[in-house]
């Protein structure tokens, strides 16, 4: 957060207050990609020890929303934030809650190691496998725009999802033909789709953080625009 | 400026270009204003359309011109020996710093209020009526209901309407203050001129006061100057930020304090270091 000015406020406490938020944003999303992380090797390996680890931490997750979340209501509170700062403490808490929202995706994906899946169907792992990794390397160029509030890197993660989505759909056409062939798999393979699904969201949630990143640096709303608006911002 | 795409919710069709408003909605033009105190120049080439029947406010640190600015508008500087002015103020097209302009009537269009109370030592009811009794109004009838009128909409009438006769020096200072505005009402001006008005008070009165502008903006055009930025947030519509006797940025409040365009502007409403 190099190009946020922060420290330059008249009042140093105001400045350590928002430095202090930033610090448990940027531990948060750490956890959250770890999570992402964990809960993509639990279903690869089929490790139920990793998959209560990922249960367990998002409860601290869910903390960590709510406790960062209060710090913002006493900023506006007590320090009345105006302009660049008011978007800044907007923008994380409404990021916080959509990572907290990851971290719950996160989970959900975790519990398909759960399941158990036959030889043959340890194909569909290996593609959800590879929709996970698309996302989570999303996430991961998320929070490294988040960290600098570089608009440049929003706008450019902003447009991945599109890659995402198609991912996603074509995971989806796959599935319903194993579905079609095989009608016994059909309650393995939904809780594929759930988890698939679950991927997806996180794609949009990086979305919403990178149109919280354009909005604190350039006073814009990026929401539901079109491409060609993102790009006219 | 304008949002193309239209606002799902009515308290957001506010916003407006004010560079771009129609001869009705302007209550006062300034343009080009300069103004030399010696050879120190206060004002730098200060051009904007104040709308008529709203807030205005001027923000800015002390010594930016903002109180300088506000009382060029009813020729308050004319006071200052070493002071000179070129540029204009229109008020209804006509410049308030021509040759043929009384400044007594001028003063009656556009009242003031100050920093600190100051009612006159006499009863609160001589108060509300001096201006009146200046321009010779001598009815008993027209006097009561010109005081009962101007005191409600100051907010004052219910504290006071049983000790009218009594002396203003009593009533507290938010009371004062109100007293005052009451005062600056009673003669009907078009434009009232508000400079810190609050300063001196407590927040409960501050914030009575603060109601007050935003019911006295249905009938005049308000102009207030105030350190407290977060008060020009509550009651302006539109704010205008002054440093080192410029015009810096001049937009609508919603968006000064939310996305201001310009650093300087940014700097001083965030409490940075400029």
């Amino acid at each position: 957060m190099d190009n946020l000015n922060l420290g330059r406020h008249i009042s140093g406490q105001f400045n350590e207050d928002i430095e202090a938020i930033i610090n448990h944003v940027m531990q948060m999303g750490g956890m959250i990609e770890q999570q992402l992380t964990d809960a993509l090797t639990a279903v690869n390996d089929n490790d139920a020890e990793l998959v209560k680890k990922v249960i367990a931490t998002d409860h601290t997750i869910n903390q960590y929303e709510v406790d960062i979340d209060d710090e913002c209501t006493r900023i506006i509170a007590k320090r009345q934030p105006a302009a660049g700062d008011l978007r800044l403490i907007m923008s994380i808490s409404k990021s916080v809650a959509d990572l907290e929202r990851i971290g719950d995706d996160a989970e959900k994906i975790a519990k398909v190691a759960l399941e158990s899946f036959s030889s043959n169907q340890q194909d569909l792992l290996l593609n959800l496998d590879h929709l996970g990794r698309n996302v989570l390397s999303m996430l991961q160029t998320t929070l490294d725009a988040f960290a600098r509030m570089d608009v440049e890197a929003a706008l450019i993660t902003h447009k991945h999802d599109v890659k995402i989505d198609r991912a996603y759909e074509a995971l989806l056409r796959q599935l319903m033909t194993y579905m079609m062939e095989d009608p016994r798999s059909i309650p393995q393979i939904m809780t594929v789709i759930w988890s698939a699904r679950a991927l997806e969201r996180i794609g949009d949630r990086c979305q919403n953080i990178c149109e919280n990143i354009i909005y604190y640096v350039k006073g814009k709303i990026a929401r539901h625009l079109s491409a060609e608006e993102l790009n006219n911002l | 400026m304008i949002s193309v795409t239209p606002r799902a919710l009515a308290s957001q069709q506010e916003i407006r270009d004010l560079n771009n408003l129609t001869a009705e909605q302007v209550a006062l033009k300034i343009q080009n204003l300069n103004l030399h105190y010696g050879d120190k120049q206060a004002l730098f080439d200060i051009s904007m359309l104040i709308p008529k029947g709203q807030v205005t406010a001027f923000i800015g640190p002390s010594g930016c011109g903002k109180s300088t600015l506000l009382r060029c508008i009813n020729r308050m500087n004319d006071l200052v020996d070493i002071c000179h002015i070129d540029g204009k103020i229109l008020l209804h097209d006509e410049n308030i710093y021509d040759k043929h302009v009384d400044v007594a009537m001028l003063r009656r269009k556009v009242g003031m209020v100050f920093q600190r109370p100051n009612p006159f030592p006499k009863s609160i009811y001589e108060n509300v009526i001096y201006g009146l009794r200046l321009v010779g109004v001598k009815n008993r009838r027209e006097l009561d209901e010109a005081v009962e009128t101007a005191l409600k909409s100051a907010a004052l009438w219910n504290e006071v309407k049983d000790r009218l006769h009594e002396s203003a020096l009593g009533l507290s200072g938010g009371q004062q203050q109100r007293l005052v505005i009451a005062r600056a009402i009673a003669i009907q001006p078009e434009v009232l001129l508000l400079d810190e008005p609050t300063s001196a008070l407590d927040p409960i009165s501050t914030l009575t006061i603060e109601e007050l502008i935003n019911d006295l903006k249905k009938q005049f055009t308000v102009v207030i100057v105030t350190h407290n930025m977060q008060q020009a947030a509550r009651v302006s519509d539109q704010t205008a930020f002054m440093y080192m006797g410029e015009l810096i940025e001049y937009s609508d409040t919603n968006t000064l304090f939310t996305t201001p365009t310009k650093k300087k502007t940014e700097d001083y409403i965030t409490g940075r270091y400029g």
